[in-house]
Formats: structure tokens, C-alpha cells, sequence
């Protein structure tokens, strides 16, 4: 028997406590050491780092200490890259918190947009809580970077419905 | 794909950005308002009240209507419901990537045994 997950307590919380940040707070099953695991190793993050429509991941790097870097890159049918995010690592407490630098850049090398992301851990039970933080340098900043990602989530909310569609009645 | 700057949704989330202007808002979802009942229950002086019904207005939240002397206020919904959608499309974003981490997750613990097991 499946049980139906537990939408209402570990559902995506986004709050936006001040002009210039954006927090979202996500509850996982697993155990924080996994969480951490999956959130900085390239070949989990694959999995999970959903690409804009269109788009295939080429390029997946990352080195969870300080001065570590990330970098990933997409490709399109038209371009390779077509847009590209770099940082690097300012803080890092291992399976507890990481800071990085984050910039969003085109493929022609133009950017779209910076960010420094705080990721936070905490573990009761076998239950992790995650917090990422994002500080952009403006509230334009903020606000331009969520809109952009209003056309991923269309796309999830299409894909979602296709899902639905083809589940026979 | 690219950043999508609307400045009409822009006005939006700045009239939105302040607790007096949703207080206004909130009292207007009951109907329409004329200006000193809105400033009332704001503990503001009337020109500060005034002053954000024009930056709401200006954003296209408040439709104001003067009938003599008295300046009455209503609500319009569509851009609020544009708002809504947009935070929406963040939050499924996410939502969507977090889902596909939710089942990583479960197939890094199902492996978990025979990692131990290698220890």
C-alpha cells in the first residue's frame, strides 16, 4: 500500500522576508548526510536539477568546500552553451550549511542574473529540513529571476498534466 | 526563457509590499470603501492613507470613483490574479524539483544497506 504523501506538512514553503530575498523551506525523508549528498554531487544533482524546457544539461560541476567551484552549463538545439551558472563555494559546514556565489549567464556570455544561495540542513528523526536562502542584489533582481522561472514552471505544470492525461480512466 | 521584466507586475508586488496597502486591500475584498473609511482603521493621518491608495491605484489594484465630495474604492482582481499566478509558476518550478529529489532520495536510502555492507 502506498500512503499518500504528506502534502500539507512537507510542502514547499516560499516566504520573502525582506525586498531582496527569497526563502524556501522544504522537508525531505532521508536523513541529512543523503540530502547533502544529493543536493552537491553532480551525478544526483543531474537528477534532480530539472533544465528549462528544451534544454540538456552538459556540463555539471561542484565542490562543496570553500573556494570550491560550480558550474553548470545547457545546451539547446541552437546553442551549446545556451546559458551557463557559475559560483563558488563562500561557506561550507559539511551536511549542515553552504553558502555559494551564483551567476546566471548566456551562452554568448551576457548575464542574466546573481545570487548568493545559503543552504541549511537540519536533521530530527531521520527527517530533513532544508532552507535555501537566495540574497539578490536588488529587489529587480529578485523579481526578474523568479519570472524567469515562470516558463519552467508552466512547463512542470504542463508535463504534470500530460502525466494526468494519459493515466487511462 | 530569458528574464521575463514585466513593470506592470512590478507595480503590483510594490503596491503589494507594504502592510497598509494589503490592510487596504483586505478591507476592499468586503466591497467598496469610500477614503475615510479605508484610513480609519490604519491609525494613519488621511493624506498617508491617501497616499497609498494612489500607489494601489497606480498598479491598477484600486479603481477609485468620486461621487461628489466623497471618493469611493473598489477592488479589481485581475491583477492580483496575475500576481498569483506568478508566484504559482515559482512555486511549481520548485515543487517539481524537489518532487524529483524526494524519489533520488528514496533510491540513495534503498542503497544505503549495501554501502554499509562495502564499509
Amino acid at each position: 500500500m502506498n500512503a499518500i504523501p504528506a502534502k500539507s506538512a512537507d510542502s514547499l514553503q516560499i516566504s520573502t522576508p525582506t525586498d531582496t530575498t527569497l526563502v524556501l523551506t522544504r522537508t525531505f525523508h532521508a536523513p541529512r548526510r543523503l540530502v547533502w549528498e544529493a543536493m552537491f554531487t553532480p551525478d544526483r544533482m543531474r537528477r534532480w536539477m530539472l533544465p528549462p524546457p528544451g534544454l540538456t544539461m552538459t556540463v555539471c560541476k561542484c565542490e562543496p568546500r570553500v573556494g570550491g567551484a560550480l558550474e553548470v552549463a545547457w545546451k539547446s538545439d541552437e546553442a551549446d552553451p545556451v546559458m551557463t551558472l557559475r559560483g563558488t563555494f563562500t561557506e561550507v559546514v559539511l551536511q549542515e550549511r553552504a553558502i555559494h556565489t551564483e551567476t546566471m549567464a548566456l551562452g554568448s556570455g551576457q548575464t542574466i542574473g546573481s545570487l548568493l544561495e545559503k543552504h541549511e540542513f537540519a536533521e530530527h528523526g531521520g527527517v530533513t529540513v532544508m532552507t535555501i536562502t537566495q540574497t539578490y542584489g536588488s529587489k529587480e533582481d529578485r523579481d526578474g529571476a523568479c519570472a524567469s522561472g515562470m516558463d519552467q514552471g508552466m512547463e512542470a505544470c504542463y508535463q504534470q498534466l500530460d502525466a494526468l492525461l494519459a493515466k487511462p480512466a | 526563457m530569458v528574464l521575463d521584466r514585466s513593470p506592470r507586475l512590478d507595480l503590483v508586488f510594490h503596491a503589494l509590499a507594504h502592510p497598509a496597502r494589503r490592510a487596504i486591500i483586505r478591507q476592499l475584498s468586503g466591497g467598496e470603501r469610500n477614503l475615510s473609511e479605508l484610513a480609519a482603521p490604519l491609525k494613519m493621518t488621511f493624506p498617508a492613507a491617501t497616499k497609498h491608495v494612489r500607489v494601489l491605484e497606480q498598479a491598477k489594484l484600486v479603481r477609485r470613483r468620486v461621487d461628489g465630495r466623497q471618493h469611493f474604492c473598489r477592488l479589481e482582481a485581475a491583477p492580483l490574479k496575475e500576481a498569483t499566478l506568478w508566484t504559482e509558476s515559482f512555486r511549481q518550478h520548485w515543487e517539481a524539483r524537489f518532487e524529483a529529489l524526494d524519489s533520488l532520495l528514496d533510491e540513495m536510502k534503498s542503497e544505503e544497506p549495501a554501502r554499509v555492507r562495502r564499509h
